[in-house]
């Protein structure tokens, strides 16, 4: 099968199920998948720079996704990233702050508005 | 008569009896000479002159010791009390003297008392110095300011803290701080736990926190704020803490005046509603192929079903953001047909589930349409998504395009259901307004429509409709083309048209575009 390159996504994700969801149907499409339930540790793993795709929750315990996302962007705290950041949540925003988010972000998906299988394709024409 | 007086009288007395003495000693003494003695001659004269010599030593001898002796004690107590000599001399004790003791004991306590008073003095005027500084300086602070006891007492609050946490000052003295300020930090760094290792190990530490909020996200009274903290270990005041808030309620606030409670119920109501689609998906891609014909069409039934609740809950959030007066529609220059083709497409697999199907019959000149992608797609999509209910099982439904007389492009979404009575025609596009007569047997909120007019009145078009009972329902709805909205862009000057009042969830499927 001529998957894509081995990818390592990392999912900051505070449900469970879901996480199971996602990565369920990343590991099927090829991908290594890692989870972390909450913003803290999400932080420290995403900032060891071995992930090419991060999916952040935003409303996570600890630290939140807001402030996960602008740590990660801040060379200051965070030299060397490289992975993409795709915003995935639930949560329903004002348009300035989303286009705020997004700007800071490679992609922002509503989880609610697709299914494990679309997130798969999306990633996919990501990297493609 | 005073101390001194008296002692005059003592000491005149004194000095009277001294020379009474005196010359009581020079007689005798010359008596001696003459009779007893029986000195004669030069003897004579010699001790004549010695006599009076001697008593002449005797006399200022004693009397300068009865005004010394009281001079001294003085001397004595006022090196006693003075700061410099305190330590070196030892206080007099007036019952040694005789004479004066009582001036002396007086003059001793008065002085005493004096120095009491200077010290009483200078000691107020540093408390009130000090005053002067807690009270004033400290009070018209125009950032709030709180010291905190060795054990996490608020001891004082200026009157900036007190109007920042809306309660008096004295109720905030005396409180616990984590009582008074329920904070919630950004991280496990919080307050507690760096006072908790700063404490009694360190002579003095400084540190800071952003973001730190107090009170609820969305509620009134929450604000946000950068928090700065001097410990100093001992202070002997017990002014242990300091703290230094820094509010940023306007800029930090932004970030969640989304949560209203209708975007918490929103994001309630997703997550099932994401764990649901996912494990249709799973079951479906498991065990679709081999399920008999009925079942699958449940599945899908139930992907349908998932999706159109999906819907529901986008439109609830966005009349709540209508309401809100939220947010702005960004126009740009899109490709009519290729918006047709991606709505259509998305809802044809719900359509497909009762075997309806819809056709599309777009013009093919058409020229570019002015619009906000996002919610000209939930525009439509809520258009075919009430032609798809109203239905019957593989009915038809026809979406066409062309460019009208005005100029305008003019969109219809026509279906052969149920269709709509003449009474009832008129408030169609209200909100929640669901004719009785359909609410039994079909679902929806009512707020579908009132939407779409919502959204195509933003765009600066109009929608109508048409309909007869039993024959079906035609909506109708215009677009302004790009080109016409060219002359309002230059007019602003900016890049995209923005249009205000409504604000729209941003349906994934255009990122695929």
């Amino acid at each position: 099968m001529d998957g894509p390159r081995l990818k390592k996504i990392l999912c900051i994700e505070d449900e469970y199920f879901i996480s199971e969801l996602y990565v369920r149907a990343l590991r099927r499409a090829g991908y290594e998948a890692d989870v972390e339930l909450d913003g803290q540790k999400g932080l420290t793993a995403a900032q060891t720079d071995k992930y090419d795709i991060i999916l952040l929750d935003l409303m996570i315990p600890t630290v939140t996704g807001i402030e996960v996302l602008r740590t990660l962007r801040d060379p200051a705290k965070t030299p060397k990233l490289h992975a993409k950041i795709i915003i995935t949540t639930n949560l329903e925003q004002r348009d300035d702050v989303r286009a705020d988010i997004e700007h800071q972000a490679d992609g922002y998906l509503v989880k609610a508005e697709i299914t494990p299988r679309e997130l798969v394709e999306f990633l996919q024409s990501l990297t493609a | 008569m005073s101390y001194f007086e008296r002692f005059v009288r003592q000491f005149r007395a004194r000095l009277l009896l001294v020379i009474l003495l005196n010359n009581a000693l020079i007689l005798a003494g010359w008596y001696a000479t003459d009779r007893v003695l029986k000195l004669t001659g030069w003897q004579e004269i010699a001790a004549i002159i010695a006599i009076p010599l001697l008593t002449l030593v005797l006399l200022p001898w004693v009397t300068s010791r009865a005004l010394t002796r009281p001079t001294k004690f003085i001397w004595q107590a006022i090196m006693h009390v003075s700061p410099d000599t305190a330590a070196d001399m030892p206080a007099p004790d007036p019952k040694q003297l005789r004479l004066g003791r009582e001036l002396v004991t007086n003059l001793v306590n008065q002085l005493y008392q004096l120095t009491s008073v200077v010290q009483k003095m200078e000691h107020a005027g540093s408390e009130a110095a000090q005053d002067l500084h807690t009270n004033f300086v400290a009070n018209h602070l125009p950032l709030p300011f709180i010291v905190l006891s060795h054990d996490d007492t608020i001891m004082y609050a200026n009157e900036a803290a007190a109007t920042y946490l809306s309660k008096p000052a004295t109720d905030l003295a005396g409180q616990n701080v984590y009582t008074a300020l329920d904070m919630s930090f950004t991280s496990t760094d919080t307050l507690h736990d760096w006072l908790d290792t700063t404490k009694d190990k360190a002579a003095a530490a400084d540190h800071s926190w952003e973001r730190v909020r107090i009170g609820l996200p969305g509620s009134n009274n929450s604000k946000q704020f950068d928090l700065a903290a001097h410990y100093n270990q001992g202070n002997p005041l017990g002014y242990e803490t300091l703290l230094t808030l820094f509010d940023h309620t306007g800029t930090y606030g932004q970030d969640d005046q989304s949560l209203s409670f209708v975007a918490l119920a929103v994001h309630e109501l997703r997550t099932p509603l994401t764990l649901l689609r996912g494990y249709i998906e799973v079951f479906d891609e498991e065990l679709g192929a081999g399920l008999d014909p009925e079942l699958q069409r449940f599945m899908k039934q139930m992907d349908a079903a998932a999706g159109q609740l999906t819907a529901f809950v986008n439109n609830i959030l966005n009349v709540a953001k209508v309401e809100d007066d939220q947010l702005s529609l960004q126009l740009h220059e899109e490709k009519w047909p290729e918006i047709i083709d991606a709505v259509v497409s998305d809802l044809q697999l719900r359509a497909g589930v009762r075997g309806i199907s819809i056709k599309t019959e777009v013009a093919s000149d058409l020229p570019t349409a002015g619009v906000d992608r996002y919610s000209i797609y939930e525009l439509i999509a809520n258009l075919l998504d009430n032609a798809i209910k109203y239905s019957k099982d593989k009915a038809v439904i026809t979406v066409s395009s062309t460019l009208n007389k005005d100029g305008l492009i003019e969109t219809s979404v026509r279906d052969s259901g149920v269709g709509i009575d003449g009474s009832i025609l008129p408030y169609i596009f209200d909100k929640f307004y669901r004719s009785h007569q359909n609410r039994s047997q079909i679902g929806g909120t009512g707020l579908g429509l009132y939407l779409a007019k919502v959204i195509v009145e933003a765009h600066g078009g109009n929608i109508w409709v048409q309909s007869k009972p039993g024959e079906g329902s035609t909506f109708t709805f215009t677009i302004m083309p790009y080109g016409k909205l060219e002359d309002e862009r230059k007019a602003t000057g900016s890049q995209d048209i923005t249009r205000h009042a409504h604000g729209w969830i941003k349906n994934h499927s255009m990122y695929r575009n």
